[in-house]
């Protein structure tokens, strides 16, 4: 038995490490590439290039704005429906998982202009709001946030749970806020990394609403430089770093919560 | 005398609880499912006459370039999903109930979020920078006095394009799955071996069946993940792959007149598979959970 | 934990306060192009017969000024130098310029148009530059509105054998590019000199496209320029597919899309692109690699053209912006860019040109030999490299590796 729980731990450190290099060594040789702004010399030239652009920091904090903004707005949409889905309406399951996964097919270039062209007449004039941002980046990160709070809840009893609230007379509120959502708070959490990680990452829709997002940015840095992306590429992965850190501070905690298992 | 009439379920109960999706129906309609339904309006309008027309469709049956693109795209995408849902079920499993130490998860956690961040043009750069004929591993083997390749390696195939989407499939995998593998109680394992199962055993009577169903969720969304991924493809082989999004953006986005008709209609095409995708996942969902109700 | 979930909640609530407030509010502010902070660029040019910048009526400015804004597309400030021209338009007009996606293709520049066409916002396109083919094709599809620039007349009525200007004013030809390769010497110690070369064993897995073939317009003309050399015509661009199928056939050619990033890299070392994107990229790069740029010969040149959307919010600021590229400081700003400007042959028998400029730039018998296709040529030439592309190039997925 004991053997059996070191050769498992054996097995488990070496697939991490595996995939730790996996994830690394591309880091890596884009970190290395980035020192080759002066010719012949390992310098930090492009990231003092980057740096002294006005646009990167106002352009970075942009999209993290959108990207919370967005985060809160799917949790307030995706945890109530998935949680009703799955305790009193299973038979609309296929439909919404089919909708969730329609913004992986449908070709940005079409949403956009879609959008635009829905939202840019009367009465529906929204295309200026950040409304209408906020509404499109939820749709985009739709597929991941929704999947990870619908696996999230599949890993709870969530009848059990709910039969209990009931029980003691909790409201819906009570039972979505204070029982739900903490313990799928892990799930919740992942979900949030992913919104993060579109809507920084989204280059076309900011694009065309004009707002100074970041991605569009770098795609331009990208065209047209040889180092700098590649510096704004670790500057950015540094800073995400930090904004998951804080991410997960604020929903830390999780890991403990299991009020039974069960699928 | 007449029976007395059998009770029934009152019927509004089932109707109050539909509305209780309907603000995601409501939103959904108005941001995605309005907005982009020129996508099935323009697949039947001939672009250069503006009439009703079936040969935007028709094309996508008939041009062997298009279905050869359709053939590509759904390969990857089924090759990155299962093999993302692998690897990456086996990184959390690793780190959550591997006996590791605590800071493993949460850095791997973590990680993978950052991870996810890195897609597209920056992501296939730093590919190119790794593993290109003058990338830094490649520079590292041939110290060696080896070169890879000249010896048939390149990173520029659709191997080498499914190593890069494993980029993001890996960490959204790990990410999704971790509360699934979070659920999986400690004392059911500790259970099983007490009743003398082996690990083995365990996995495959107790932990894959619970999984098996979160596993699937997670797979179909690592399959349209990369099915609907274009700017990572385009950086990286761009000038010798055949995805259909990458078609699309030739009709649709080119800098050389394209058919917007046939743009739509691949689009449109990129639906259907997706519905039947969900569809084969539904089916087989039920019957990893029939067990479990 | 208690308290934890409390703030979360008061966290939460926040932001869906700040969201719901903001929903109601102003509208958003248009991006500025990248602000330049030195003295305003307006070149001293002797004043000529209206050709100057200072001969743009003052109504019309005044009128720009009114509108205050520009909606450009598609329109980078490194492509060509068009940070000279941005810089002119901000100088003379003090209106600002609100940049699109600088990244988009010919196609998504009249899709924007389309989209927007109740739109007086900041989304809606007011000036486009595409791609030749779409000047006949946009005024085809009414997306453009004609307007004669005050110096029409400097503007030669034919350049490469193709119309520059529309006749009834709907789309005006701006600058043209002529194919060149563009070497990383770091890499590749003997740079090709020509197409033939390409196909040498030493520059194995070395030569890239600077765009996909099936979507840019450089690409598919690179292709078509290959062909003219080995035995193609305009008409027919099916030799220039086979180059590339040979190409690949030797390992020379590599699928990855250039930029910057790859050919300083090593990645792709060998890149066919416009000339004046090479030798912007030359400055760039100053140095660090060192790079080689060479004509080809034959080689194909393509001109880019500008019109003003039918639908265009600020068509005032649109017009003076197309005042502004003919004129002879945006004509000078382009060549300052490397591209080279419609009007360039008038200025230069002006003698406008100031000498280190002309010095700069590449003699015009390097590429005398350039021709430029029809849009019906290119999109027939378009067809057929995009459906053979596959078979030519294409990479099937090959047997798993054992």
């Amino acid at each position: 038995m004991a053997a059996m729980k070191s050769r498992g731990k054996f097995l488990a450190w070496f697939v991490i490490i595996l995939g730790m290099l996996y994830f690394f060594l591309p880091l890596l040789a884009t970190f290395l590439f980035s020192l080759r702004a002066k010719l012949g010399v390992l310098s930090f030239k492009a990231y003092i290039n980057v740096f002294h652009d006005p646009k990167f920091v106002g352009n970075f904090t942009y999209s993290i704005l959108w990207a919370t903004l967005t985060i809160v707005v799917g949790i307030l949409l995706f945890v109530p429906t998935a949680y009703w889905v799955r305790l009193k309406v299973p038979k609309a399951r296929t439909a919404i998982e089919f909708i969730t996964m329609i913004p992986f097919v449908i070709p940005v270039i079409v949403f956009t202009f879609g959008l635009v062209r829905t939202y840019s007449q009367p009465p529906f004039l929204i295309v200026d709001s950040p409304a209408l941002l906020v509404a499109a980046y939820t749709i985009l990160s739709m597929p991941y946030m929704y999947r990870a709070v619908d696996i999230g809840l599949r890993s709870i009893d969530v009848r059990t749970l709910t039969e209990a609230a009931q029980s003691l007379g909790a409201g819906w509120g009570t039972i979505l806020f204070q029982i739900i959502i903490p313990n799928i708070r892990v799930a919740i959490l992942n979900g949030a990394f992913l919104s993060f990680a579109i809507v920084v990452g989204e280059l076309v829709l900011a694009s065309y609403l004009v707002k100074p997002a970041f991605a569009p940015y770098m795609a331009t840095l990208m065209q047209n430089k040889a180092y700098e992306p590649a510096a704004l590429a670790v500057i950015s992965f540094a800073l995400t770093w930090a904004c998951m850190g804080i991410i997960q501070f604020i929903g830390r905690g999780g890991e403990q919560a299991q009020v039974g298992g069960g699928h | 005398m007449r029976d007395a009439p059998k009770a029934r379920p009152a019927r509004p109960q089932r109707s109050w609880a539909w509305l209780g999706v309907m603000p995601f129906f409501l939103f959904t309609f108005l941001f995605l499912l309005y907005p982009s339904s020129t996508i099935v309006i323009n697949s039947f309008i001939d672009s250069e006459t503006g009439k009703f027309t079936l040969q935007n469709i028709l094309t996508l049956f008939k041009s062997p370039y298009i279905l050869g693109a359709y053939k590509i795209s759904i390969q990857i995408s089924l090759i990155t999903a299962v093999g993302g849902s692998l690897f990456g079920f086996l990184l959390a499993y690793a780190a959550i109930r591997g006996g590791l130490p605590r800071f493993v998860r949460i850095s791997l956690l973590t990680f993978c979020g950052v991870a996810s961040n890195f897609a597209g043009v920056p992501l296939a750069f730093a590919f190119i920078a790794l593993l290109s004929p003058t990338g830094m591993l490649i520079n590292w083997i041939k110290a060696f006095g080896y070169n890879p390749y000249f010896h048939g390696f390149t990173l520029y195939t659709n191997w080498g394009l499914s190593l890069v989407y494993m980029y993001f499939q890996f960490p959204l995998m790990v990410l999704i799955i971790a509360p699934a593998i979070d659920g999986l109680r400690r004392e059911w394992q500790e259970a099983s071996e007490n009743l003398g199962a082996s690990s083995a055993q365990y996995w495959r009577h107790v932990a894959f069946p619970i999984l098996l169903p979160s596993l699937l969720g997670t797979t179909i969304l690592l399959f349209g993940n990369a099915f609907g991924a274009i700017a990572t493809a385009q950086a990286l082989t761009g000038g010798q792959i055949n995805l259909v999004t990458i078609v699309i953006g030739s009709e649709l986005r080119g800098d050389v007149l394209g058919n917007r008709g046939v743009g739509y209609a691949l689009a449109l095409g990129m639906v259907v598979i997706m519905a039947l995708a969900i569809t084969g996942y539904t089916v087989l969902q039920r019957r990893t959970e029939r067990w479990l109700r | 934990m208690h308290s934890n979930k409390f703030a979360f909640k008061l966290f939460a609530l926040l932001i869906v306060a700040t969201f719901i407030l903001s929903a109601c509010a102003t509208p958003a502010t248009p991006t500025t192009a990248p602000v330049v902070t030195k003295a305003p660029v307006v070149p001293e040019v002797p004043a000529t017969s209206g050709t100057s910048v200072k001969d743009i009526p003052q109504s019309l400015i005044d009128a720009c000024k009114q509108e205050g804004m520009v909606t450009i597309i598609a329109t980078p400030g490194w492509w060509a130098n068009y940070q000279g021209i941005f810089d002119t338009f901000t100088s003379l007009t003090g209106a600002k310029l609100n940049s699109l996606n600088e990244n988009a293709g010919s196609a998504e520049e009249l899709e924007a148009i389309d989209a927007n066409k109740g739109n007086t916002g900041p989304q809606a396109p007011d000036i486009v530059d595409v791609g030749y083919a779409y000047g006949p094709s946009g005024k085809a599809d009414g997306y453009y509105q004609p307007y004669k620039v005050s110096t029409w007349d400097k503007i030669p009525d034919t350049l490469l054998g193709l119309p520059a200007k529309d006749p009834e004013g709907y789309w005006t030809g701006g600058y043209y590019g002529v194919m060149a390769f563009l070497t990383n010497l770091a890499v590749v110690q003997n740079p090709p000199k020509n197409w033939a070369d390409l196909l040498k064993p030493e520059y194995k897995g070395q030569v890239a496209l600077s765009g996909d073939p099936r979507t840019s317009n450089q690409a598919i003309q690179a292709v078509f320029a290959a062909g003219l050399a080995n035995g193609g015509t305009l008409d027919n661009a099916q030799p220039g597919l086979d180059f590339f199928n040979q190409l690949n056939q030797a390992g020379n050619y590599v699928p990855v899309i250039a930029k910057p990033g790859t050919v300083s890299q090593g990645a792709t070392p060998i890149v066919s692109e416009w000339d004046y994107l090479a030798f912007g990229d030359k400055d760039s790069f100053a140095e660090n690699p060192p790079v080689e740029i060479t004509y080809p010969s034959p080689t194909i040149a393509s001109m880019y053209v500008q019109a003003i959307s039918a639908y265009a919010p600020h068509p005032n600021c649109a017009k003076v912006w197309m005042e502004i590229l003919h004129s002879d400081e945006g004509q000078l700003a382009w060549m300052k860019g490397y591209a080279h400007g419609v009007q360039q042959a008038d200025l230069e028998e002006r003698g406008l040109i100031p000498a280190d400029l002309a010095a700069k730039l590449p003699a015009s018998s390097a590429f005398s030999g350039a021709v430029a296709p029809t849009p019906e040529q290119l999109a027939a030439a378009k067809k057929l490299i995009t459906e053979g592309w596959m078979n030519t190039v294409g990479v099937d997925l090959p047997t798993p590796v054992p």
